[in-house]
């Protein structure tokens, strides 16, 4: 009889401190993996507080999971602790767009990449918005590129909803533009590379591109004049 | 017999083939006379160890919490195994039928000895853990667990499981 001895999983080592959550890295029978906990605002009513935590700890969830039935790879979700307040997801191996990006800002730009990061970006986006998700919050920081096979892995998924809403998906491209125009503009237009892969992934492209085209003008929130 | 650890807890698994008395085994089982007490898993729907252990996982931290669902350690495994709330059906697909002769047999925190008088009390050949992948029933699988098209271009079957599994009482 062989014993396959694992460290316990006690062991969590603190990586990031947000504003909704800590994420540690831990081990999950054998595996290495990633504890996502939402903790408690002090500020708020303790009733309403456990409510709102609880259910978007179970949104998040949900959110992922239904990202990979719709073909967008998401870290694979191990546990779902609803007293701790806790995920535990796998632990992606590998470096976010955002610093393959800003490497391309300052070394120089690898054509054949970007052009294969953007169109996998653009194809993803188009599945999640047709299967009627909204991620909510992507940046390059919210990639993943995994180490090997270059798979674009989505992660963050905690503001992320459904909604088949053109003005929804319209601005969950908007959030990306932006965010791509300030962080890497020294690699050229990569939206209209993205956007391109958009259009060949969704099938309600044409919808989201007017809405999008209207969100640029107006900026993210709508103006509830008149 | 393989053991695996989880969280200062153990469970020992054992892959059996060409068993011939699991009406027997099913019998006893739901009579409560099973001894040792052990869980029997449908092992058409097991390509991998991976979802078993977090199933296991998840059956611990519910009997940690005094909040199993089913009536026992071994059966809640079972249940949390099939990804559906479902008990009743989860322990029919998950489970063993009169006529399963691919079973896995699972016992937390159990002794050398008492997985023995376990594995004696299966009628079958017992073979390695590592011959589950090749198999798994994916025909099955992805009924089951209703695993589409897309989902399988990005994940292995296990993997699709495994999330399942996790993400049932957030549904």
């Amino acid at each position: 009889m062989e014993i396959q001895a694992d460290e316990k999983e006690g062991s969590l080592i603190l990586l990031k401190q947000g504003a909704e959550a800590r994420i540690f890295e831990s081990d999950f029978v054998g595996r290495r993996s990633i504890v996502k906990e939402r903790f408690s605002k002090k500020y708020r009513h303790p009733t309403l507080d456990s409510k709102l935590t609880l259910k978007r700890l179970n949104a998040e969830a949900r959110c992922m999971t239904k990202a990979r039935r719709l073909g967008v790879a998401t870290p694979v979700l191990y546990s779902v602790d609803p007293v701790l307040h806790t995920l535990t997801f796998e632990y992606v191996e590998g470096p976010s767009v955002k610093d393959v990006l800003l490497e391309f800002g300052s070394h120089g730009v690898v054509e054949e990449r970007l052009d294969d990061i953007a169109s996998q970006i653009g194809d993803a986006i188009g599945k999640l918005h047709d299967g009627g998700l909204i991620h909510g919050d992507l940046t390059t920081s919210n990639m993943l590129l995994k180490s090997g096979t270059n798979q674009l892995v989505l992660i963050d998924f905690g503001l992320s909803f459904t909604s088949t809403l053109p003005e929804d998906k319209a601005v969950d491209l908007y959030v990306l533009e932006r965010a791509l125009l300030s962080m890497h503009s020294s690699c050229g237009n990569v939206m209209d590379r993205i956007l391109a892969a958009y259009r060949k992934s969704s099938k309600q492209w044409s919808s989201t591109f007017n809405k999008l085209a209207q969100v640029r003008q107006r900026g993210r929130k709508r103006t509830m004049v008149g | 017999m393989k053991v695996f650890e989880i969280d200062g807890n153990t469970l020992s698994l054992s892959l059996f083939t060409e068993v011939t008395n699991s009406k027997e085994l099913l019998d006893s089982m739901q009579a409560g006379t099973l001894e040792p007490e052990v869980a029997f898993l449908n092992a058409s729907l097991i390509p991998d160890v991976f979802p078993v252990l977090a199933s296991a996982h998840k059956t611990l931290l519910a009997k940690s919490r005094e909040s199993l669902t089913t009536r026992t350690l071994h059966s809640e495994l079972v249940y949390n195994y099939s990804g559906s709330k479902h008990i009743t059906e989860s322990l029919k697909r998950c489970g063993i039928s009169d006529s399963t002769t691919y079973i896995l047999a699972a016992r937390f925190n159990s002794s050398i000895d008492e997985m023995k008088a376990a594995e004696k009390l299966i009628d079958g050949k017992e073979i390695e853990l590592e011959e589950l992948e090749g198999r798994a029933n994916q025909a099955q699988i992805q009924k089951h667990y209703k695993i589409s098209g897309p989902e399988l271009g990005i994940s292995t079957v296990a993997n699709a499981i495994t999330c399942r599994i996790a993400a049932r009482d957030a549904l």
